[in-house]
């Protein structure tokens, strides 16, 4: 697709957001009902797919999450983190047995065993529906270490911080940027999509990943969405008040904040009413879901929606959950096993579950964090890092594989900043790439999609994880 | 990027500076920004302008406009205040209150202070809540809160030995205590609270080991630096961006965290030769265990801490340093008129509040309850330009909403529990509670702009718009239909003063108008709310009560409500 063609694309979405919608919030909720109705029809499920972005935010502590397991790997991590190691003997359940040994930038066979805790997600590696990768890290372009010292090349702006890191992650721009790269892929399909409010989905609170050029995305509980009291039934009695609430709540205002909170509320009103009726129209989802879980609580809504998406007119759809308290500067090895806890139940249910629904092959998902954490240690946790490990799961990964280069174990070796500090070998652009190529984007879009993926090779791109 | 300093720095990244740049990801421009300025008039020039005393008292809508800044909310009692005293007259009164019961006393009065309590939050919200609802000292309670979310902490990250309820108690009633004290101080009582050291997890940090290669934790060296003082930027006076060859500065680097890092070593809970079996530890402040302390050199922003330095004497020279840096005053002047008066402050309001932040006139730096004066008297957020700038304002965060109302009504516990609890659940609830933000970041940054709208567009921030989406407009609503029909637990309203009026549609919707939206609402809302309120019944009590819960509501769900002036 052009750029020229971008645009149209873009403005055709955003004609129909226009209309769908209505710019400034004038649109009446049963307009929105109807012009959903007639287009929901028109989708089908043949050709859906959906992206699940897993943010874990805090920054993942990496060394504890893929730990390294050969033995010259494992002394070395043991050494450089020895509070905080797990032991050789409890990973040996875990050992990822790939088909193709990882590498080393030198060219050796590296070996990795998940954290304990992550024993559920196993079974779905060794069926070749995981792929573990490599490094991966935000990036501007291919960065050497002598180049990062020399600072000969431009790096990602504010480093090892919080809030800019992960926006730099959703985004390729620090903390203000106003759209994130699943949401750009968002306003790809939102055309394609019979209803533009439901094409980026957000069950964990806001995020710019989801946010597009023109996509907006749309917040929703676990439990889905929250039908307004005061206008499912008179208020305190009073039709009248109600239809002044109603009035009074999705007009145009000439305040831009008035004008804004508005337009959130009619939106709301419109997309409750969709949202009920599509999840009062699902499957059953027989799957169990952990329970005092809230990872497991959104993909399990994520599931929901997805089960029945032709009534929602989606065909194209990104999703973004997450789960926080990955900040593991202290009692790491308190904190941490229950986090990975929660990761593995929850995502080993959402993807049994999609493979429940029938639709495996259809839903990609993948985690996502602010920056992996050093390797040494501060006593009893870790500082904020770069580089990381994360995982791809779904029946269109080619899985039981691991992707890009195993970093060396080291403080101020060759592949980290110092302290285990990784320097990515994979570029976010480049695993978004691969992520956006499954999920329909042609090679341009994404060159517009994700602004710093023109710097990488061509041929280096598309990473390869996905069919 | 622009976290703490909002939009103006947008401008100036290399990817979008280019006009010709297609992504076209941050429009925004300096212009932009510098058009952003909040207060239509008054908002250019860094001449302070003389403030002139009040000729004519002010009018109860003024009165109402000005509460709605300085307090938790007008009410009838307190607008009759300023009006008789004015609005610095009203001031001193309200800085020299004394403080009421803190949160920590009536915690050990409740006896939450019981072993059986050690390891829950128990009491913490109703402590917290009560304050805010029904403690006299409205202006200082105002500050506490914006302080609690600038130098944010969460009672879900008081983890060490129990008593999270008393942590956070101590941690509030520390802010409350300091809120017109000193910045220095702040930060001082701050840095060396259990409370922060256990949320930052600077507790029980120890100095660079040698043999197993353990470096201090960097948590709070990081933050106090991003978040509690200076941010991420060189500032000007005004708050914007000091360039350099058109490019931000940027304050600090890793090296300067590792660096101070080395003083946030070797400090714990001061146990005062008792134990952690209660929670006295909880409010003093901690300690230096000298063999965990840093000996080496502490090197960042300039600033070398001699080897051999104690953590006492490091952690002293360390803070005088910090908040003596010229960033301080706008970054901190800055976000505290956000939390106050308005989302978009003018470069002007905001230099004229950091030149009293460096010197309040008796050269005196820091002088919170100066910089407090300054910005609830600047013509930016007095002047009447403000309530027809369709820029003016912020929106209200949805906490302010609710004690706004229990105020404006005189709720009350009457078997003071204050059973409100936890409201941070976005569906049902207000998605906010005090001291329960999601992390250091707040709900909400300075620097947010909501994505695909006009305020984005207009380069305009709006924070409190991070927790705004269809989950949490909806739940606001239903979670205040039932606060004004039937209260929350026995948290409930006293609506004396609005029975009578209740049989005349008009009279009872003026009287809302005045108190809880300081007159704000537009013509056409008015003929709105009065049309639909007349056509219910009236006559009987449950009628009148019917009529008051849905004036409450729709007003409370009006945008000129919604949106503070």
């Amino acid at each position: 697709m052009s750029r020229h063609d971008l645009q149209n694309a873009s403005r055709r979405a955003f004609l129909q957001r226009c209309s769908a919608l209505g710019v400034a919030g004038s649109a009446l909720p049963w307009a929105l009902n109807f012009a959903a109705m007639s287009e929901a029809a028109a989708a089908t499920a043949a050709d859906y797919r959906a992206l699940v972005c897993v943010f874990l935010y805090g920054g993942n502590d990496y060394g504890n999450t893929l730990v390294s397991y050969d033995q010259a790997s494992y002394d070395a991590y043991h050494a450089l983190r020895p509070t905080l190691a797990y032991s050789r003997d409890a990973l040996t359940g875990t050992v990822l047995a790939p088909g193709v040994a990882p590498r080393d930038s030198a060219g050796a066979a590296r070996q990795y065993a998940l954290a304990p805790e992550l024993a559920p997600l196993l079974p779905v590696f060794d069926a070749g529906r995981m792929a573990v990768m490599l490094n991966v890290g935000t990036l501007i372009q291919p960065t050497s270490k002598t180049q990062y010292n020399n600072k000969s090349v431009p790096l990602p702006p504010k480093l090892f911080s919080h809030n800019d890191q992960q926006s730099v992650w959703q985004s390729s721009l620090p903390e203000g940027a106003t759209s994130g790269w699943g949401g750009r892929l968002g306003d790809l399909f939102v055309a394609g999509n019979g209803n533009a409010t439901f094409t980026c989905v957000n069950v964990s609170g806001n995020a710019v990943f989801l946010s597009g050029r023109t996509a907006v995305q749309y917040q929703v509980t676990p439990s889905g969405s929250v039908p307004l009291r005061g206008l499912s039934s008179p208020l305190f009695g009073s039709t009248a008040c109600s239809d002044a609430l109603r009035s009074l709540i999705t007009q145009p205002r000439t305040h831009l904040f008035e004008n804004e909170y508005n337009r959130v509320t009619s939106r709301a009103i419109g997309a409750n009413d969709q949202l009920t009726a599509a999840l009062a129209g699902a499957p059953a989802l027989t799957t169990p879901f952990p329970t005092g879980n809230s990872l497991g609580d959104q993909l399990k809504l994520v599931a929901r929606m997805i089960s029945n998406s032709s009534a929602l007119g989606a065909k194209r759809q990104v999703f973004f959950v997450s789960l926080g308290g990955f900040d593991t500067h202290d009692r790491l090895l308190t904190v941490h096993p229950d986090l990975l806890t929660k990761v593995a139940g929850a995502l080993s249910a959402f993807y049994l579950a999609t493979v429940e629904l029938g639709v495996a092959d259809r839903v990609t998902t993948f985690t996502a964090s602010d920056f992996g954490r050093t390797l040494t240690g501060n006593n009893d946790g870790s500082d904020h890092g770069w580089g990381s490990m994360h995982f791809v799961l779904g029946g269109a990964v080619k899985g039981k594989a691991y992707y890009g280069v195993a970093p060396a174990v080291a403080n101020n070796g060759a592949d980290d900043v110092g302290q285990g500090r990784l320097l990515p070998t994979m570029a976010v652009d480049q695993y978004a790439a691969t992520l956006g190529r499954w999920f329909g984007a042609s090679d341009s879009d994404l060159l517009a999609v994700l602004p710093n993926l023109a710097n990488f090779n061509a041929g280096t791109r598309n990473v390869g994880f996905l069919g | 990027m622009s976290n703490s300093i909002g939009t103006p720095l947008d401008g100036v990244t290399p990817e979008t500076s280019s006009p010709n740049n297609i992504l076209q990801l941050m429009p925004v421009t300096l212009g932009a920004a510098a058009l952003a300025a909040c207060g239509g008039g008054g908002g250019s020039g860094e001449t302070p302008p003389p403030t002139p005393p009040p000729l004519v008292p002010p009018t109860a809508e003024q009165a109402a406009r000005f509460l709605n800044q300085a307090s938790m909310g007008p009410t009838r009692e307190q607008i009759a205040r300023v009006q008789s005293l004015g609005y610095r007259g009203w001031l001193e009164e309200q800085f020299a209150l004394p403080r009421a019961t803190s949160r920590w006393d009536w915690l050990v009065q409740k006896g939450f202070d019981a072993a059986t309590y050690r390891n829950s939050e128990a009491g913490f919200d109703a402590a917290a809540w009560r304050k805010l609802i029904a403690s006299p000292d409205t202006l200082r309670q105002r500050v506490t809160l914006a302080l609690s979310e600038i130098f944010v902490a969460a009672i879900d990250g008081f983890i060490g030995s129990g008593w999270r309820s008393f942590s956070a108690a101590a941690y509030l009633d520390m802010l409350e205590a300091n809120a017109f004290g000193t910045y220095r101080n702040l930060l001082q009582v701050i840095s060396t609270s259990a409370a922060m050291g256990e949320y930052l997890t600077f507790r029980g940090n120890v100095r660079y080991n040698a043999a197993t290669g353990a470096l201090p934790d960097e948590n709070y060296a990081r933050e106090i630096m991003q978040l509690f003082s200076i941010g991420l930027y060189q500032l000007n006076l005004d708050g914007t961006p000091a360039l350099s060859g058109g490019k931000a500065q940027e304050t600090y680097a890793q090296d300067d965290i590792a660096g101070l890092a080395r003083v946030f070593t070797g400090w714990d809970y001061d146990l005062a030769g008792g134990d952690t079996s209660t929670p006295e530890f909880k409010r003093r402040p901690m300690v230096q265990i000298a063999g965990r302390h840093e000996t080496g050199a502490k090197a960042f922003l300039g600033l070398t801490i001699p080897a051999g330095t104690d953590g006492v004497a490091s952690l002293n020279q360390a803070l005088d340093f910090i908040a003596t840096h010229a960033n301080v005053a706008p970054f901190i002047s800055r976000q505290l008129i956000q939390r106050l008066v308005c989302s978009n402050p003018s470069p002007g309001y905001v230099a004229r509040v950091a030149a009293v932040f460096n010197d309040n006139g008796s050269k005196v730096r820091g002088d919170l309850k100066a910089v407090v004066t300054a910005i609830l008297l600047d013509d930016d957020a007095r002047g009447a330009a403000g309530l027809t700038d369709p820029a003016f304002g912020k929106l209200r965060e949805p906490m302010l909403r609710f004690i706004g109302w229990a105020r404006a009504y005189n709720a009350n516990s009457a078997s003071d529990a204050w059973a409100i609890g936890d409201t941070t659940d976005a569906g049902t609830r207000l998605g906010q509670s005090p001291l329960r933000s999601p992390t250091v970041f707040n709900y909400f940054r300075p620097g947010y702009v909501p994505p695909n709208t006009a305020i984005g567009t207009a380069g305009l921030v709006a924070p409190e718009f991070q927790i705004t989406n269809e989950s949490t407009v909806v739940g606001y609503l239903n979670y205040m239909q039932t606060a004004v029909s039937r209260g929350v637990g026995d948290v409930v309203a006293d609506y004396t003063s609005l029975v009578a009026l209740a049989d005349n549609a008009a009279s009872l919707v003026d009287e809302l108008n005045v108190v809880l939206a300081a007159g704000e609402l537009g013509a056409s809302t008015l003929t709105t709310l009065k049309t639909a309120i007349a056509a219910m019944p009236g006559g009987t009590d449950a009628a009148r009560n019917n009529r008051i819960y849905a004036a409450l509501l729709l007003v409370l769900a009006s945008p000129e409500y919604l949106v503070q002036k």
